[in-house]
């Protein structure tokens, strides 16, 4: 778990690269890795990589980066865990490769110089990384199939550079920042920039599951090697021609699924910590973790005074879970005095504008504050097992809505009349758009999840800046783009939906951010490929059509299963008082404000038109 | 093996910079052994030049709708494998031509005609293209930010240096016949055009005072004509130094060399070139050569590798890099010219066909 980057000077009219600007993009990311830092540049000053360390898997120097093969062809940068790096590395050296330090980084070189670009499918676990090949003379990028971990990269048509963060590119000084409309849009749209945009022109996610090579001509298109929509199409074909199992079969087949992940993700020569919440996904995970035999477990939860003696108080609860499964727990408070004093700096490790990310900054300041290197934490489980509400909600209005939407301009036309009515009633904007968007699982998608509407931007942007943005972007389009191929469950589709579009893009970049700034690895054992293929095929094979697999099957996967009004719980949103904090924190002077965010706006809204203008 | 009809506006028989960079890219295009044959329809051309094996140049048509015919016409008859698309105002007739055929289209993009935004029929047409070649990263960049092309097919293709530039002795006589001897000189080669004005005659003009202040003998010799001369006359009078400012006129391309070997440095602080080729004939020359920093003058000045790259409207930064030129403290880079030579050029340009519609 790192912060890395490089440069390639690819054309034959480009100068050899800058080591300052290699530096500056480097050490701009100290918070990724303070345990060391490490520079390489080839002889012929063409190319070079950048590293700053975070050591959790062998902490000796052997395995420092950037790390060369034996034979200095190979150099690798590498962020992340490859959490089956000891399985690879049995099977490399049976066929004769020799290992030079007990990591998984040196897992990646030799994998390499067996498979190729290949190499990428036998990986399990949360990585960026870059791969120079000497003999051909061409930079290897990969970024596992989640988007766990980030990875940006600029392509001047001279050189081309990459890094963690996009910040840490800008530090180098050479790239443009030429806003990118398409990157604007997106944020205004969804609460977070969706990739592979960015709020730069010049600057672009590598996307997630995604692989790129860079040679003298430039960089090549990024070649997708795993989609989560397939994934789901192809258990849909496997369930489709085995019988359906009882209850109990499956349950018990996802106990063993997710105990072989969260064994996995415990892989670690520093103790591994938990993020610990009233809800089901985190509480599961620790009893995983105690079934998977780690005896000292150290859990954080966040309190809120605001809270105190309320029903939103996650605080009793998640102390019960904690004595229930016997950890060493810690409730750190956070005070709104604490949020405003951090602002400044959330808003700088802040990598990309985004609404959400607080509570993620405040849990993992909590976790290194207790020494922590490492966190579990129950992200993804929502996704996998269909605990958000829009897996009932999105199928719904699908159905719904999908006869009149087939009517040519009629959505529209309703959407036109109704907008008034709509803020005359004081509707959400939403309501306006149900028989345009609603038809069809991208629009729904957009209306379920959606910050702002569409037909909302120009009041919020340049309406060039909107008409170009919405153009480039293409949202129902590049959401249907996610949805292919398409499986034919309601719950297939929109766990594809939410895992490649929210999670990726809000919920993975916001918890890599607010972590990193704190030194501290976020791992997530519900967002893994291995996982994903089991339980969604049986969620293809259970009979209960509605509701195939739940959170409840979470609940019960523990061998000492979570007290029922735990497992009860309703999913209780974003129960913080953030929202009032941000509420009353006003970021710029009133007069900044975008007059279509009116003060009664929900806070996301608002928070979303100050960062734009911060 | 590729079979290539390229749809240009001037190629074989023909100057200026377009026609230069058509002629090396077909050259190049020639050598490849990716490429079997290439057919050139141009608007213009003199006489009938000679081109290299594998390439024919068609008669040109300077009427654009005969032009436009005879390109849809060749296209019926015969099938080709890439549509070569030379000047982006033909790019919508080009991107209709490659779909109807299924052929790839290639774009290529100069300067200032591909920093404007285009309507529709030029999006549509430039996100069919498989490729689209640049000959700067200013003018790439100005490309990407309007057209809705995938950034990964727009590759930077430079414009290449003719071996013709090399250091040369200054010839006293073309010194003495424009009363320079014992003078330092600053030189600009390029139009002086009133509809244009951003080549930066002016801001050289305005600069002399400051200049002269601490190099009391420099002159500025203009090469070059057209309609803006009387206004960059006048401004030398009214600033002063008009005794100091040379129009040489129009110089023939094989008389380049012994201007350039009579100046001390070359200067044109620019803010349109679509990469300026000029740079490259002066450092190759050995001049200390000073340019703008916000256009593709920045690819041919390679960073300040090869010249210095200096703020067209920091009077300041441009006297400041003018004296020090003349008085023999700006280092000479002709070596870091060499990288823009054909050879390098031709190699790339088999490397992008190498990838068309990888």
């Amino acid at each position: 778990m790192c912060g890395i980057n490089g440069i390639f000077a690819y054309h034959y009219a480009a100068n050899p690269i800058d080591r300052g600007e290699l530096l500056r993009t480097r050490d701009h990311m100290a918070a990724r890795g303070p345990d060391g830092s490490g520079a390489w540049v080839s002889d012929d000053g063409r190319v070079g990589f950048g590293h700053r360390r975070l050591s959790i898997i062998d902490l000796s120097d052997a395995a420092a980066q950037p790390m060369s093969s034996a034979d200095g062809s190979l150099v690798v940068t590498f962020n992340g865990e490859i959490y089956n790096y000891r399985e690879l590395r049995r099977t490399l050296e049976a066929k004769g490769h020799v290992f030079r330090s007990q990591s998984d980084t040196e897992v990646l070189l030799h994998l390499y110089a067996d498979k190729g670009e290949a190499m990428v499918h036998d990986l399990r676990g949360m990585f960026a990384f870059a791969i120079w090949d000497g003999p051909r003379r061409t930079l290897f990028l990969a970024r596992d199939p989640y988007g766990i971990k980030p990875l940006y990269y600029a392509d001047d048509g001279w050189t081309f550079r990459f890094a963690s963060q996009v910040k840490a590119l800008l530090a180098g000084g050479a790239i443009s920042r030429d806003p990118e409309p398409a990157g604007q849009v997106g944020f205004y749209l969804w609460g977070s920039v969706p990739e592979p945009f960015t709020t730069y022109r010049e600057i672009r996610a590598l996307p997630a599951g995604a692989t790129l090579t860079v040679d003298r001509i430039g960089a090549s298109e990024p070649r997708r090697y795993h989609s989560i929509a397939q994934v789901y199409c192809e258990a849909e074909m496997r369930a489709g021609s085995a019988g359906p199992r009882d209850e109990a079969a499956v349950q018990a087949e996802i106990r063993a699924a997710l105990l072989d992940s969260v064994r996995h993700h415990l892989v670690a020569d520093v103790p591994v910590g938990a993020f610990l919440s009233a809800g089901i996904d985190s509480s599961a995970l620790v009893g995983l973790m105690r079934d998977a035999g780690q005896q000292e477990i150290q859990t954080v939860t966040l309190a809120f005074e605001e809270f105190r003696g309320r029903p939103d108080d996650e605080a009793p609860l998640a102390a019960e879970v904690a004595r229930l499964y016997g950890t060493r727990h810690t409730t750190r408070i956070v005070t709104e005095a604490e949020f405003r004093a951090d602002l400044p700096r959330i808003l700088d490790a802040m990598d990309q504008p985004s609404i959400d990310g607080i509570n993620t900054w405040f849990v993992s300041k909590a976790a290194h504050e207790l020494g922590l290197k490492v966190a579990i934490s129950g992200l993804g489980g929502d996704e996998l097992f269909g605990g958000y509400p829009s897996f009932r909600d999105i199928p719904r209005w699908v159905r719904l809505f999908a006869g009149p939407s087939h009517v040519p301009g009629l959505g529209r036309s309703v959407r036109l009349i109704s907008r008034r009515l709509t803020a005359l009633l004081g509707l959400s904007p939403k309501a306006a758009g149900f028989l345009e968007l609603g038809g069809s699982y991208a629009g729904a998608y957009l209306l379920r999840r959606g910050l702002f509407m569409p037909w909302e931007l120009r009041g919020l942007l340049d309406p060039d800046v909107v008409e170009h943005g919405l153009r480039r972007l293409a949202p129902l389009a590049q959401v249907a783009d996610e949805l292919t191929p398409r499986p034919s469950s309601a719950h297939a589709k929109v766990a594809v939906l939410e895992s490649a579009l929210y999670m990726r893009n809000q919920l993975l970049r916001d918890t890599d951010w607010a972590s990193m700034a704190h030194s501290l690895e976020v791992r997530v054992p519900l967002v893994d490929r291995v996982l994903l293929r089991v339980v969604a095929e049986l969620a293809s094979r259970s009979r209960r059509a509605a509701s195939p697999i739940s959170k409840l099957t979470l609940a019960c996967s523990p061998s000492i299963g979570l007290p029922a009004h735990i497992s009860a719980r309703a999913k209780t949103g974003f129960t913080t008082p953030i929202a009032d904090w941000i509420g009353r924190n006003r970021l710029r002077q009133a007069g900044t404000f975008p007059t279509a965010v009116a003060a009664t706006a929900h806070w996301s809204r608002r928070w979303a038109a100050q960062l734009a203008v911060a | 093996m590729m079979r290539i009809l390229a749809l240009v506006t001037d190629a074989f028989g023909a100057g200026g910079g377009i026609a230069r960079y058509n002629q090396d890219l077909l050259s190049a295009l020639a050598q490849s052994g990716r490429v079997s044959d290439i057919t050139v329809l141009p608007r213009f051309a003199a006489g009938t030049p000679s081109t290299p094996a594998k390439v024919r140049q068609l008669r040109p048509s300077p009427d654009r709708s005969s032009w436009i015919a005879r390109s849809i016409s060749l296209a019926v008859r015969q099938r080709f494998d890439v549509i070569f698309c030379g000047h982006l105002n033909a790019l919508p007739l080009a991107a209709l031509i490659a779909r109807l055929r299924r052929s790839f289209l290639w774009a290529q993009v100069h300067g200032i005609e591909a920093w404007q935004p285009r309507g529709a029929a030029w999006r549509e047409g430039l996100a069919t293209a498989a490729l689209v070649t640049s000959v700067s990263r200013h003018t790439r960049q100005k490309l990407l930010a309007w057209a809705d092309v995938a950034p990964h097919r727009v590759r930077v293709l430079p414009n290449t240096i003719d071996p013709i530039y090399q250091p040369r002795p200054a010839d006293p006589k073309l010194k003495a016949s424009l009363g320079l001897a014992g003078k330092r000189v600053i030189l600009t080669v390029g139009r002086l055009s009133a509809s244009e004005r951003y080549k930066g005659h002016d801001r050289i003009i305005e600069a002399l005072p400051e200049v002269l202040g601490q190099v009391p003998d420099a002159m500025y010799v203009i090469v070059g004509s057209g309609d803006d001369q009387p206004r960059l006359a006048e401004l030398a009078r009214e600033t002063g130094v008009a005794d100091r400012v040379i129009f040489a006129g129009q110089v023939p391309g094989r008389e380049l060399p012994d201007y350039f070997a009579i100046a001390d440095v070359f200067a044109m602080p620019s803010t349109g070139e679509g990469f300026g080729i000029v740079f490259l004939e002066a450092a190759a020359s050995g001049l200390p050569v000073i340019g703008g920093n916000r256009d593709g003058s920045l690819d041919a000045l390679a960073d300040g590798a090869i010249g210095r790259a200096v703020d067209p409207d920091s009077r300041e930064e441009l006297v400041a890099a003018l004296t020090q030129a003349l008085t023999g403290r700006a280092p000479r880079q002709t070596d870091a010219v060499r990288r823009f030579a054909f050879s390098s050029f031709a190699e790339h340009v088999d490397q992008l066909v190498r990838i068309l519609g990888r």
